[in-house]
């Protein structure tokens, strides 16, 4: 019933999940990644149906898993944040943390993920079993092979020296540019993403940690990129000749053309606080530490509310508000609701920051950084990468009114070659 | 119990109107007891556009003192526990559910997953209200603004300041002061 991970592992994805495929196409590359072991989603389903392991299972963990392990879910669909993840598990506890990751599919938060994004209900996950690399004795990141937020070529990422990979991943700790990574791992890391990005064809991620200087990859994911990034990326990869133009214009959305305009920070921007962007768009203004505070000051000029994090004794205060910045929270937490809901930049989980009472900062809520000062360096302009892709659609459908409905033709036209073609 | 001064505890700063309907007063009788509350330093008032009715620090500490005198006078803290680690467990799935509906398009949808989660939190806030009646409220505007949202008026939502997103903060924030557990 167990798999152990190998590049020789031949299972698709619909068998051993999106996670552990990702893990063999690293080690095809020549990647390291901790030795482990895939429990195959059928396992996951007779689970559901039997309401627990067959004993079978059970001895077999027992006798192939050596502990401390990370035990974590993986389907065959991206489910992020929905399921559980145990970390340093013992071979005693194996069972157990097995059963809470089969369990964690069938939450009614996981269910109602599901329906959302129509994921069917019996799909059931797998579940990657890796020995432990200990971020304490190095550090641990996620590493882009181009900048999520612009799409710019060139690694990007964060880091947490001398922590474990879930402190990344969780947010509310600070975490530091890659440029402190020790002498070489930077490289290591920029080498890794280009093999990754020839393999899939797409911009890459990688969860990473390095115990005593060596590099260890524990997951990647292609694409996943939003708003002008995706626009970025698709063409400059049609450009430099790793996928041809019409597969840069299938990968672009029409709705993400609106978010190319979206007030920006230009990329100079110094910055002193950075988070999740939880709400696009740029406001200045002076810092409010209360909500009160907030509701006092906005007499004067705009605000912008900084709060560990916010409730409903904050309504007054997010009201009379610019724009908001949290140190805890995520893109659901009720700041990022609240902000959409009255259309303003926010910025959560910036984590611990010294931004003080009174001082006039900018935020963009795209990028989910804060500056200094009243920055003037706002860019509003699109890349000219979108021009390049509306260019490419227009030798496909000619004139069609606005650029939505004109990348909306385009790939019409695209999707009716595809599925005109002979196999 | 207080109502009004647990009812501001519970919703930040407000103006009158929205005091007096969620404390379930008459307007004039509703700002009499204000006034009265702001002589004894336990309420003030802000001024200006974002400005209303909210506790002062005092407020804020007498509140706390009547939620938990209030909770050791009935027993119910054991149950009132209970039905918090299950809010607890229902909490991330309302604000995806309000994400999704802030970001997705399929309108439908997100809006049949919210009248689901509504039966499932119901029963939840039927627990506490068995001990706590005064938590009945909270069923009441939770499902008067779904049945607006079902009804077309989908601000009631996330938008609103009655919405259900915000009804649902007032909840967690009472339940918080009601055990006196800190943010």
């Amino acid at each position: 019933m167990i798999l152990p991970l190998s590049p020789h592992l031949d299972e698709p994805a619909e068998m051993i999940g999106g996670k552990a495929r990702g893990l063999v196409t690293m080690m095809r590359l020549g990647l390291a990644v901790p030795a482990g072991w895939v429990i195959p989603v059928d396992v996951c389903r007779a689970y559901l149906t039997d309401g627990r392991l067959s004993g079978g299972l059970v001895a077999e963990l027992a006798a192939a898993v050596r502990g401390p392990v990370s035990v974590r879910s993986g389907a065959s669909v991206s489910m992020p944040g929905m399921m559980s993840t145990l970390l340093d598990v013992s071979g005693e506890d194996l069972g157990k943390a097995v059963e809470a990751v089969f369990a964690s599919w069938d939450t009614p938060r996981a269910r109602t993920y599901r329906v959302l994004h129509d994921i069917p209900h019996g799909l059931g996950t797998a579940v990657t079993i890796q020995t432990m690399v200990y971020g304490e004795r190095g550090g641990s990141g996620v590493a882009f092979s181009r900048d999520p937020n612009t799409g710019e070529p060139g690694l990007y990422g964060e880091v947490l020296l001398g922590r474990r990979g879930d402190a990344v991943v969780s947010g509310g700790s600070v975490t530091e540019p890659l440029s402190v990574l020790p002498p070489g791992i930077g490289e290591e890391l920029s080498e890794a993403l280009g093999r990754l990005e020839g393999h899939y064809r797409d911009a890459c991620h990688v969860e990473f940690t390095f115990e005593d200087g060596r590099l260890w990859f524990l997951q990647v994911r292609p694409g996943g990129l939003a708003g002008r990034a995706a626009i970025r990326v698709a063409v400059d990869l049609a450009e430099e000749g790793t996928i041809d133009r019409r597969t840069a214009l299938l990968r672009v959305e029409p709705s993400t053309l609106a978010s190319a305009r979206t007030p920006r920070l230009a990329a100079t921007t110094e910055i002193v606080a950075r988070g999740v962007g939880a709400c696009p768009g740029v406001a200045s203004g002076r810092v409010a530490t209360t909500s009160d505070g907030a509701v006092r000051m906005a007499a004067d000029g705009p605000v912008i509310l900084v709060r560990p994090e916010t409730s409903p004794l904050d309504m007054h205060g997010l009201a009379a508000a610019a724009g908001v910045v949290t140190a805890r929270g995520g893109p659901t937490c009720h700041a990022a609701v609240v902000a959409r809901s009255m259309g303003k930049p926010a910025v959560v989980g910036v984590g611990s920051h010294d931004l003080a009472e009174g001082q006039l900062v900018t935020i963009d809520g795209t990028a989910g950084v804060v500056a200094p000062g009243s920055v003037a360096s706002v860019v509003t302009d699109a890349d000219p990468q979108l021009g390049t892709l509306l260019g490419w659609a227009a030798e496909l459908a000619g004139e069609a009114g606005d650029e939505v409905a004109l990348l909306t033709a385009a790939r019409a036209v695209l999707q009716r070659e595809r599925e005109n073609a002979p196999e | 119990m207080n109502t009004l001064l647990h009812t501001l505890r519970c919703i930040g700063f407000a103006t009158l109107d929205r005091i007096a309907k969620i404390a379930a007063l008459p307007e004039p009788e509703a700002e009499s007891e204000l006034i009265d509350l702001a002589v004894a330093g336990l309420v003030t008032r802000l001024p200006g556009e974002f400005g209303g009715w909210g506790l002062t620090d005092r407020g804020k500490e007498a509140a706390s003192k009547q939620a938990a005198a209030e909770l050791d006078a009935t027993g119910a803290r054991p149950r009132v526990l209970l039905a918090f680690d299950e809010f607890l467990v229902l909490n991330p799935e309302l604000l995806d559910l309000c994400t999704a509906w802030q970001v997705r398009s399929d309108a439908a949808k997100v809006l049949a997953l919210f009248a689901d989660f509504d039966r499932r939190a119901s029963a939840v806030i039927a627990d506490v209200a068995a001990v706590l009646p005064r938590f009945g409220r909270y069923r009441e505007r939770l499902s008067a603004a779904l049945k607006l949202a079902l009804d077309g008026r989908t601000e009631y939502l996330t938008d609103e300041m009655e919405s259900y997103h915000a009804i649902w903060f007032q909840l967690h924030e009472d339940l918080l002061v009601t055990l006196g557990i800190p943010r």
